[in-house]
């Protein structure tokens, strides 16, 4: 799973924040960027504008699209779904076997991303230690990984239902969440941002009138609503997977 | 045996007790959308080697997908082994499948492929890693076994999917086109390979659509065409059926023309022609013919009859009759 052209890229949208975590500390250290007049801004409040701007509102849901969606897609489009579903075990266990290991490579994939932001970002300006913010980094790092594990459940039941998955995926978490998450109404608890965005700690950042209409919208359920409806849709998902492809037949052409 | 074509005589099965065979299917029919892949085919295969002919198109791996659980039927049933296939993965402990396409995680060597794919099958890693070696063995890969796939020549490709089917053990192989793009080298070792499985008592289905390769293989054989089992059964058997139909006979003799003189003088002879030193003859009742040359081929009484053979006593002439029937 690991070696492909996906992976490639997104290896290198993955390291992206740690050039622009280590441009920003490199620009301190030189005294190049900031202007001394103005407050420098703590390297905690642009951590926190990182883990929300980049990883919970693109990298997270962009991984689970485009790993969650190939579980058994690229096993179709490959032909090669054939050999795993004429050996003498579930169907149902392939995907699950396949979306385990979509977790782990995934998490290998961004939480050391985090952990060098973290350490370059942090020290930016003034403002909280490392020490002290370790174990919001904990926080972080286990929320990024159960939103891993939420799109990717998501995503393999839509990966597994539908011919064109990747397209349906990138819609849903770059559009249709954004979306809903702005409006009024209880739609928006269709949505696994919904749910993880209640599990960052960090300011929301106000970089746009999505941001404040979404603050101004926003409800935050309590963290024991937020991680048990992660936990429903982590196993929902998996559930209709796997239900999926009990019962779908995959005609693989010639 | 059976034959059910347009033309044909079909065999009554009044009374008949249930089909018995590795594969048994009833009224079996599949379709997508519109077009039908299946037509109401009842069918048993026998234990053994059974070659499952037809021209591309003709719904061999539609067949085959069914027979290996991977498409349900529309209508009908189709048992393997004795038990349901669809959404029974226990079954596949039993059964080894070649798939038609050429499909493979390319960066993992034959050795690697084989012993992930064994290990679905509830063993452990020691004891895939001795039965994918076994398999290799089998199919003549060894040395290549450390070999990445996407390396491998197309026969290779061929025989590392086959190591797939059979290193488990199972009972029933099925063989969808194994020996396409195949050398005539290499296509003969994998023809004595299913031959040497088959003879070990494993019972084997092997499709193509090239008619000598099934021959090579097996006398037992189906015949599928649009959907549809022309016949089944043994290649001469399925001729003896349409006996009523006009059988070609191609004799080479020392004197064609007197030898046509008397085949004229009996009503079973249908027409002739002549071709060099040969002449050839429509007969619609072959026994009786072949009887009565025998007898003339003994006496002598119209010369020598140098060579008798039948061009409609093989499966390319079985094939066309029954498609155009």
């Amino acid at each position: 799973m690991l070696w492909s052209r996906r992976s490639v890229f997104l290896g290198l949208v993955v390291g992206g924040p740690v050039v622009l975590a280590a441009t920003l500390r490199l620009a301190e250290l030189s005294g190049l960027l900031f202007d001394p007049r103005r407050p420098r801004p703590a390297g905690v409040v642009v951590y926190g504008m990182m883990i929300w701007l980049i990883y919970v509102r693109f990298l997270v849901p962009v991984l689970g699209v485009f790993y969650g969606t190939s579980l058994i897609a690229d096993e179709v489009d490959d032909k090669t779904l054939t050999y795993l579903f004429t050996r003498p075990i579930q169907r149902s266990a392939v995907i699950i076997g396949k979306y385990l290991a979509y977790l782990v490579c995934t998490i290998l994939l961004l939480l050391p991303s985090v952990v060098i932001v973290f350490f370059l970002v942090v020290p930016l300006g003034q403002g909280a230690t490392i020490g002290a913010m370790f174990p919001t980094l904990l926080t972080d790092l286990g929320m990024l990984a159960f939103g891993l594990a939420a799109y990717g459940a998501v995503f393999a039941f839509v990966g597994a239902r539908l011919k064109r998955p990747l397209v349906v995926g990138l819609l849903f978490a770059l559009g249709w969440e954004p979306a809903v998450l702005i409006a009024p109404g209880y739609l928006k608890r269709a949505t696994v941002a919904y749910y993880l965005q209640a599990l960052v700690r960090h300011e929301m950042p106000q970089d746009s009138p999505a941001s404040t209409l979404m603050q101004i919208f926003r409800e935050i359920p309590p963290v024991s609503t937020s991680l048990i409806g992660l936990a429903v849709i982590v196993g929902l998902g998996l559930w209709l997977a796997g239900r999926t492809v009990e019962v779908r037949e995959y005609v693989l052409e010639q | 045996m059976t034959a059910d074509a347009g033309s044909l005589d079909a065999r009554v099965r009044e009374g008949e007790a249930p089909r018995a065979g590795i594969v048994v299917a009833e009224h079996l029919s599949k379709w997508y959308g519109q077009i039908i892949g299946l037509n109401d085919v009842t069918l048993s295969v026998p234990p053994g080697i059974t070659g499952l002919l037809g021209p591309n198109g003709a719904g061999k791996s539609t067949l085959m997908k069914m027979i290996t659980g991977q498409l349900k039927p529309s209508q009908g049933t189709i048992t393997v082994l004795g038990e349901r296939i669809w959404g029974n993965p226990a079954l596949y402990a039993r059964i080894g499948f070649c798939p038609e396409q050429d499909a493979f995680y390319e960066r993992m060597t034959g050795l690697e492929w084989v012993t992930a794919l064994v290990r679905l099958n509830g063993v452990d890693e020691g004891e895939a890693d001795l039965l994918a070696k076994r398999a290799l063995e089998l199919v003549e890969l060894s040395d290549a076994a450390n070999k990445k796939i996407g390396a491998y020549s197309k026969g290779m490709r061929q025989r590392v999917k086959m190591a797939q089917a059979l290193v488990h053990d199972p009972e029933l192989i099925v063989l969808d086109e194994p020996l396409s793009g195949m050398d005539p080298i290499v296509r003969r070792k994998t023809i004595r390979m299913i031959r040497e499985w088959g003879r070990q008592g494993k019972s084997i289905i092997v499709s193509s659509h090239i008619l000598h390769e099934i021959e090579a293989m097996t006398p037992n054989i189906l015949l599928i065409s649009q959907g549809r089992i022309l016949a089944e059964g043994d290649v001469h058997q399925i001729r003896s059926l349409i006996d009523e139909h006009p059988h070609t006979v191609h004799i080479r003799a020392e004197r064609p023309r007197s030898l046509a003189r008397e085949f004229l003088a009996h009503d079973d002879v249908l027409s002739l022609e002549f071709e060099d030193d040969a002449v050839v003859v429509e007969t619609a009742r072959p026994d009786m013919f072949y009887a009565r040359l025998t007898t003339l081929a003994a006496s002598g009484e119209l010369g020598t009859i140098h060579e008798v053979t039948s061009p409609d006593d093989n499966l390319q002439a079985v094939f066309q009759y029954l498609v155009k029937s």
